[in-house]
């Protein structure tokens, strides 16, 4: 007779994505049906409910305490297995290089140069403060770090010549490495300065596959490029590229920055900067181009076109090729948009983006506001279509699955495929839906397999809405080169198969998407678009 | 504010890194071989109000 048990061990503390692989561990214990270990968060203890697993002692923990829950085929079993997990729980991890004190570790590591520092927000500053002491620059991916401590630290580590990257960057690329989440890509002449983590992850992998390459991507975090940090990251990274000799063109990629930083952004390049710029503020206004800037300075609306821009101003012929062979031609996007468009029923209307990136969540919004106006979702750019449960989706509807409603005390998406794996199945019920889209980020980071995590689920999705007579379109842009550990085109060829439409950048799977709801497949529409949004103005 | 020394530095040297927090990201830095260590970072335990106040007066 099956047999639920939960376990709670209070005040014991392991991360997200240690529970993520022992939960997996525990699944393929003998005897057990399902199993999870998490941290008693409320959206855990939500997901362990929905999943049959929760008893009332689990109901009880806390959010500093651990839930070990365990569904087994026979009652007898059950402690055994659970002290198999609590084992796997209190083994030693691989001894090599671990430390317990940050000076230790240091001291080990002679020379270097780089903290990551992912800890609880709340404990960042105390974390950050010793590198920044030694002269350690600081990557720091941690959320909710107090606005007060992030001032403090970067004033201190500006004065001292220091980057700190962060809070919330998912991503920099340093001398090829890549931190936190990032993509392996060429390197080259451009220089990245990004406030918005998939939007450098975007930008380094088109550029890459446009054949040119970056020399380093600085994450600053989306703060920096608010009134009360000032930029003071950003300018700091500013000047180091025009120090830097290898880099020839600086793009900036952030969410529109408060007015105040975006003068000081301009004034520096037309004051103070030798180099070509490429800003790329999605979804802000034009700004007029000073005259000492003109011919260096290139304004874009979207990741696509700041690459594709970049790398014009590396060279003209890569550009041709580029907007050729890897960007899709505005009459190949009708065409697909057409063929699917055609198979549509009647009444399915509405697109479901189901994102893991913020920036490419927030681009999509963006690209929808011009073509379809506002649409729903759980970070809208209208207060007014802000989702009332972020769990459901109505009309049109864009989720940023990364959103801490979705990720409290859990793994990122981009990591753990478990919750969009249930959503996709869900859209897919609706009669109304036409249009699924996934953004697939991979590079390191990021799952090993996420088109492999998800193909049952889309394979699944497109079966249900054939039992109701209907053709479920699912587009896919797969974020990552083919240098990444899950190699990009073996990824889309896995999409592919399941009868997903691929495409090159998150710009055009949202054009595309939108053209196929709306039905409004004239070129003359599409090609106006990519005059606004994928090419830079002058 | 405007030295950026100890930046280029950086930018022309192998990349080192300090990892505290995540372990699954001092794996990734490994497995692109990356010089890096990783230090086993947990909140500190919360102390009873009590107990705090008299470590408090002690230390």
């Amino acid at each position: 007779m099956p047999t639920v048990r939960n376990v709670v061990k209070k005040n014991f503390f392991r991360d997200s994505v240690q529970l993520l692989h022992l939960s997996e561990e525990a699944k393929k214990l003998p005897g057990v049906i399902d199993a999870a270990v998490v941290m008693g968060t409320e959206l855990n203890k939500e997901l362990l409910e929905k999943q049959g697993l929760l008893t009332r002692e689990g109901r009880e923990a806390g959010e500093n305490d651990m839930i070990i829950a365990v569904k087994a085929e026979d009652s007898a079993d059950i402690e055994g297995i659970i002290s198999k997990i609590e084992e796997m729980l209190t083994a030693p991890t691989a001894a090599e290089t671990y430390y317990y004190s940050i000076e230790s570790a240091i001291e080990h590591l002679p020379g270097a140069n780089l903290a990551l520092v992912s800890v609880p927000g709340q404990y960042a500053k105390e974390v950050v403060k010793p590198f920044l002491e030694r002269g350690i620059h600081v990557h720091l991916f941690s959320d909710h770090v107090p606005l007060e401590d992030e001032i403090e630290l970067k004033k201190f580590a500006a004065e001292r010549g220091l980057l700190v990257m962060g809070p919330e960057a998912g991503t920099s690329i340093i001398n090829g490495v890549a931190v936190a989440f990032a993509n392996v890509v060429n390197r080259g002449p451009i220089g990245i300065v990004a406030a918005a983590g998939t939007g450098l992850q975007e930008v380094s992998v088109l550029i890459s596959r446009a054949g040119s390459g970056i020399t380093h991507g600085i994450g600053v975090g989306g703060r920096d490029v608010k009134s009360a940090v000032g930029g003071i990251m950003t300018l700091l990274s500013m000047r180091a590229f025009e120090a830097d000799p290898d880099t020839q063109v600086i793009t900036i990629v952030s969410k529109p920055p408060s007015p105040d930083v975006q003068d000081k952004i301009i004034n520096f390049i037309a004051n103070e900067g030798k180099k070509k710029y490429v800003t790329c503020f999605i979804g802000g206004k034009d700004y007029e181009i000073p005259p000492t800037a003109k011919g260096r300075l290139i304004q874009t609306r979207t990741l696509h076109a700041a690459a594709l821009e970049a790398v014009r101003m590396v060279s003209e012929d890569l550009y041709k090729e580029a907007v050729k062979k890897v960007f899709l031609p505005p009459e190949e996007v009708v065409k697909i948009a057409e063929a699917e468009a055609s198979k549509l029923s009647e009444g399915q209307k509405y697109l479901r983006g189901l994102f893991t990136g913020g920036t490419l969540t927030y681009e999509s919004l963006v690209i929808f506001q011009e073509l379809l106006g506002d649409v729903w979702s759980n970070t809208p750019l209208n207060k007014d279509y802000q989702l009332p449960d972020p769990w459901k989706s109505r009309e049109n509807s864009v989720v940023d699955l990364g959103e801490e409603e979705f990720t409290a005390g859990r793994a990122h998406p981009m990591i753990d495929p478990t919750i969009r794996v249930q959503r996709i199945v869900e859209e897919a019920k609706d009669p109304e839906v036409a249009v699924l889209m996934l953004d697939m980020v991979i590079g390191y980071g990021s799952h090993p397999d996420p088109a492999g995590a998800h193909i049952d689920a889309i394979r699944k999705a497109k079966e249900i809405a054939k039992e109701g007579g209907r053709h479920l379109v699912v587009l896919a842009h797969v974020l990552g080169t083919d240098e990444d550990p899950q190699n990009a085109a073996e990824q889309e060829r896995k999409l592919r198969e399941a009868g997903v439409i691929v495409l090159p950048t998150n710009a055009l799977m949202a054009l595309t998407a939108a053209i196929i709801v709306t039905g409004r497949t004239d070129e003359a529409l599409v090609k106006s678009f990519y005059e606004k949004f994928l090419v830079g103005r002058r | 504010m405007n030295n950026v020394g100890k930046i280029l530095e950086l930018f022309k040297s192998e990349v080192k890194i300090v990892n505290v927090g995540l372990e699954y990201f001092y794996k990734e830095l490994r497995k692109q071989g990356v010089q890096a260590v990783h230090v086993v970072w947990q909140p500190r335990p919360k102390l009873e109000k009590d107990l705090e106040e008299i470590l408090d007066k002690i230390l």
